[in-house]
């Protein structure tokens, strides 16, 4: 509740200087972007305001806009993929594993680390067999040099290739997410389940998945939005190359207002990019609220 | 929910029931530790990888280790200007990080305990935010700093940070101090304390838990960022650690141990620190994430 009663002055005092760098920082640029998507500006010299044109030619004649919007929703389909995974090793942690602390702070490493080490380690993993790959080599090893591959300079494989370096990534973020959901499932619903006769699987159809929703649907928000922000990975890894094979909405963005030069269409992917990622919070809040209705 | 309920991995799970299922449990364990191999293999390849000569690495011998330790791949990496970009994250980070904290702590009790008219409207603003791409950002950002001079300092890089960092703080916050009995604060009102007073000396030392869940999120976020760095930074002597790595991996391509080793350099801080702080690195991310 709150009750402090203090002047203006105060409020102003504590909440200004916050809310100035917040605005100035996060909402002028938003609305500058959106405004910026109407011209024809390179950035520099003189823009030109031409209303939707810019959006009518990203959504009409960009060949690479909807492959690379095709490739950012992949993206977030894979990435959702993988948290039932990750439930199923946190379930499995919590049956199995009186001590889970070292399994734990194993699987979240690569989570602490940068895109750009990940990035790079991966790049090198994904060598060529002759410049050190390892996972060329392994193939080689085990005789499957068949399967080796250029994989990031294929442009039939190399999206995979980074899908699987975030799936990589993050696995052990939602796993210790859907952990700790489990472990604040109260133990007595079990003891009562198992007087029941629920236990293992049964128990977790009944009990564990039903009070997890709400956790999982916090590791679908953040798969969900994380995958359409997908960008300093491919950047690192590929740059939305080869011959646009990996570009996502953001690289494409980033792509087109710093090395096309051409601002006023960089800003209009920009702004589609915002509405994209409000509304699918919207839309994954609008589901997860009737599920949670349903199962409870 | 409170930040000390949130999750406590000591716990020993109660449904671990040994003895029995003893086939089933092999399996898992199995499968488990194979996990452990895929997601900390490729780190110990890398080191492996750093420490080996060019020969060893295009020999294709992936799993042997490295038959005289080159050091001198280390010294080469640390030629280039791992120690200036190292200070420069240090100094980008911690500054971050203090701004943050201040300001968000401001904003939160604000929000959480004065009686006016806008804090649910502030917080909103601060929910929506959280779902804004940074990167969308990026080019208007670019044009305005252009425009005011702060392109290619460090000020350009703290600005967004603790810009872009204050949604998730804010909330954590403000989430905590709703909690905090006002009876604390009445009697300090009827003691004489001044609201700044009040803040300071009892609002502040209570919230220590979730200023650490905050700092926390705010480390790993800012230290590991690269594509603000690399769009408003040009300078050599202010790159920071991500972007420097990123540099000189892509510049330094004959001496393929030498780049190992500046990854390992690279990943080095944040895993040393994760090495002390695991278990508060870990609940203080998750502690994030279920809040935010």
């Amino acid at each position: 509740m709150n009750v402090l009663k203090v002047s203006r002055l105060t409020i102003a005092a504590f909440v200004l200087p916050c809310l100035i760098i917040y605005v100035g920082i996060v909402f002028v640029p938003i609305l500058v972007s959106m405004y910026s998507g109407l011209l024809d500006w390179n950035g520099i010299g003189e823009s030109r305001f031409i209303g939707f044109e810019n959006f009518k030619n990203l959504f009409f004649h960009d060949p690479v806009f909807w492959p690379s919007v095709r490739r950012t929703l992949m993206f977030a389909v894979f990435s959702m993929a993988e948290i039932p995974l990750a439930l199923l090793v946190a379930i499995l942690l919590k049956r199995y594993i009186r001590r889970p602390n070292f399994l734990v702070s194993s699987y979240f490493l690569p989570v602490i680390l940068s895109v750009v080490v990940v990035g790079q380690l991966w790049k090198t993993i994904y060598n060529p067999a002759s410049m050190g790959g390892m996972l060329n080599q392994v193939l080689n090893a085990v005789g499957l040099g068949s399967w080796a591959h250029e994989w990031l300079t294929d442009p039939s494989v190399a999206m995979y290739s980074l899908y699987f370096v975030a799936l990589w990534q993050y696995l052990g973020y939602h796993t210790l997410i859907q952990y700790t959901g489990i472990l604040n499932v109260p133990e007595e619903i079990y003891e009562a389940a198992r007087i029941d006769g629920a236990e293992g699987f049964t128990a977790d159809r009944y009990i564990t998945f039903p009070n997890v929703i709400p956790i999982f649907k916090i590791s679908i928000v953040l798969a969900f939005i994380g995958s359409l922000q997908a960008f300093d990975m491919v950047m690192v890894m590929t740059g939305g190359g080869p011959a646009h094979a990996t570009d996502v909405i953001s690289t494409h963005m980033y792509n087109m207002s710093f090395l096309s030069m051409k601002y006023g269409y960089g800003s209009s992917i920009a702004a589609f990019l915002v509405v994209l990622c409000l509304a699918a919070t919207f839309v994954i809040n609008l589901i997860f609220n009737k599920l949670e209705k349903r199962f409870s | 929910m409170n930040t000390s309920s949130v999750v406590t991995l000591n716990k020993p799970a109660a449904a671990a029931r040994s003895g029995r299922f003893s086939i089933a449990k092999t399996i898992v364990i199995l499968f488990l530790s194979i996990l452990v191999v895929t997601q900390v293999y490729p780190l110990l390849w890398l080191v492996l990888y750093s420490l080996k000569t060019n020969e060893e690495i295009l020999s294709g011998s992936f799993f042997a280790l490295p038959h005289a330790p080159q050091w001198s791949n280390y010294g080469a990496a640390l030629e280039g200007n791992y120690f200036r970009y190292l200070l420069n994250s240090l100094w980008v980070t911690s500054v971050t990080m203090m701004a943050v904290i201040l300001l968000s702590s401001l904003c939160a009790y604000a929000i959480s305990r004065f009686r006016w008219r806008y804090g649910q409207g502030v917080m909103l603003l601060f929910l929506i935010g959280m779902m804004i791409p940074m990167q969308a950002t990026l080019l208007p950002l670019m044009i305005i700093f252009k425009n005011i001079h702060v392109l290619n300092t460090h000020l350009s890089l703290i600005l967004p940070y603790v810009a872009f960092s204050m949604p998730i703080a804010v909330f954590i916050l403000s989430g905590f101090m709703k909690t905090i009995p006002h009876e604390i604060e009445e009697s300090a009102v009827i003691d004489g304390a001044s609201i700044w007073r009040i803040f300071r000396s009892i609002i502040l030392p209570v919230s220590v838990p979730p200023v650490m869940t905050v700092c926390i999120l705010t480390f790993i976020n800012i230290w590991n960022e690269y594509i603000l760095a690399a769009t408003f930074i040009s300078s050599e002597k202010l790159k920071t650690l991500p972007f420097g790595v990123n540099s000189f991996v892509s510049q330094y391509s004959v001496n393929y141990g030498a780049i190992g080793a500046f990854l390992v350099l690279g990943a080095l801080p944040v895993i040393l620190i994760y090495f002390l702080l695991a278990d508060k690195i870990t609940q203080g991310m998750v502690a994030g994430a279920v809040k935010g």
